[in-house]
């Protein structure tokens, strides 16, 4: 068993690229996180940009438990599966704040799960508080705040790294994503709310800020945990990802795996 | 047929199956849960296919956790949780 390492103990990158199409994100998380994992570079921080509609559905939820295709379709959202388990989201481009941490096995040794989840988005809830929002980490993995859910996280373990990611809303429209996401009332029964959409409460109502003011707010405070130095995508890193976006992750026998 | 548990503080868990001459056929396993390793999923699915529709929960939950391999990890949902889910199902 290897000693847990700091978060300092790492100069950091920081990744945060044009628009991208759903199946490179689901792509990039992986082979990132790989890359992590087999040494071939240091923890990384990625913002994620949307270059169209998207619903993501976690790594075990069925795809026609959790999408309406009419409603996909009417709105021109396109449906992946991603390599973390939780639950299904809908991001439109500019509307949701996502990121993902690709970080040493190391970083987490020896937390249970449920202190990972909390301590991998610490320096996150901080963010929130600095930008006036009273907010919490909600077990298990969401993050929560006064007047309602703020975001979730997932995370999958692949050989020597953990992936983390996040997507929190800015300014989702409520009323869209209950056409396109299928949220049956068992699963809302032991929130205390009968509605999906009073379910997220997006960041923009609650501070007026600008989406790229909170980013820029939130990797300063990621700055005073360690370095982190803004970095492009290598071109050797893109080809894989592309490769796996194109033969595994926009494929229907990947996003109908649970069928 | 299809079963919905959402575990109390955790998470979704779904199942959907079929029953053939008494036992259980064709039993799918899904859910917002959190699995490692995520082969695991298949696993349980297989065995618990084969299971008579009559077994009670702590005979489906034993089923669910023998099959496991020992470094797996449920992470919002538990081999008891599958069980309360099945007996959904089945009802």
């Amino acid at each position: 068993m290897s000693e847990r390492t700091q978060w300092n103990d790492y100069e950091w990158q920081l990744l945060h690229e044009g628009p991208q199409p759903p199946e490179l994100h689901m792509a990039l998380d992986a082979v990132i996180t790989d890359e992590v994992g087999a040494g071939l570079r240091p923890p990384t921080l990625r913002i994620w940009e949307w270059s169209e509609p998207a619903v993501i559905i976690g790594r075990f939820q069925s795809l026609k438990n959790e999408v309406d295709p009419d409603g996909a379709k009417r709105y021109g959202v396109k449906v992946v599966r991603r390599v973390s388990g939780g639950g299904a989201m809908f991001v439109e481009p500019g509307n949701t704040i996502t990121y993902s941490l690709s970080v040493p096995q190391a970083l987490v040794q020896g937390m249970t799960f449920q202190q990972s989840y909390e301590f991998l988005d610490a320096w996150v809830i901080r963010a929130l508080h600095d930008l006036g929002i009273k907010a919490w980490y909600q077990p298990l993995n969401d993050i929560a705040s006064e007047i309602g859910k703020i975001g979730g996280a997932a995370q999958a373990r692949r050989a020597g790294a953990v992936l983390h990611h996040v997507t929190m809303s800015y300014d989702i429209d409520a009323e869209k994503m209950v056409q396109v996401l299928r949220i049956g009332r068992e699963k809302l029964s032991d929130k205390g709310t009968t509605s999906a959409k009073k379910r997220v409460d997006p960041l923009h109502s609650q501070t007026g800020l600008a989406r790229d003011v909170i980013i820029e707010r939130m990797l300063q405070t990621f700055r005073n945990l360690a370095t982190l130095r803004p970095i492009s995508l290598s071109q050797t890193t893109l080809d894989k990802a592309w490769s796996q976006a194109r033969e595994k992750f926009s494929t229907p026998e990947w996003t109908a795996q649970v069928p | 047929m299809h079963g919905e548990y959402k575990v109390p503080g955790g998470k979704l868990v779904v199942i959907d199956l079929e029953v053939q001459d008494g036992a259980l056929h064709d039993v799918r396993l899904s859910g917002d849960f959190f699995l490692e390793p995520p082969e695991a999923l298949e696993v349980i699915n297989a065995a618990l296919s084969g299971l008579p529709a009559d077994a009670d929960d702590a005979h489906i939950a034993a089923t669910v956790e023998r099959a496991l391999p020992d470094d797996a990890e449920l992470f919002g949902f538990s081999p008891e949780a599958v069980a309360v889910t099945v007996r959904r199902a089945l009802a």
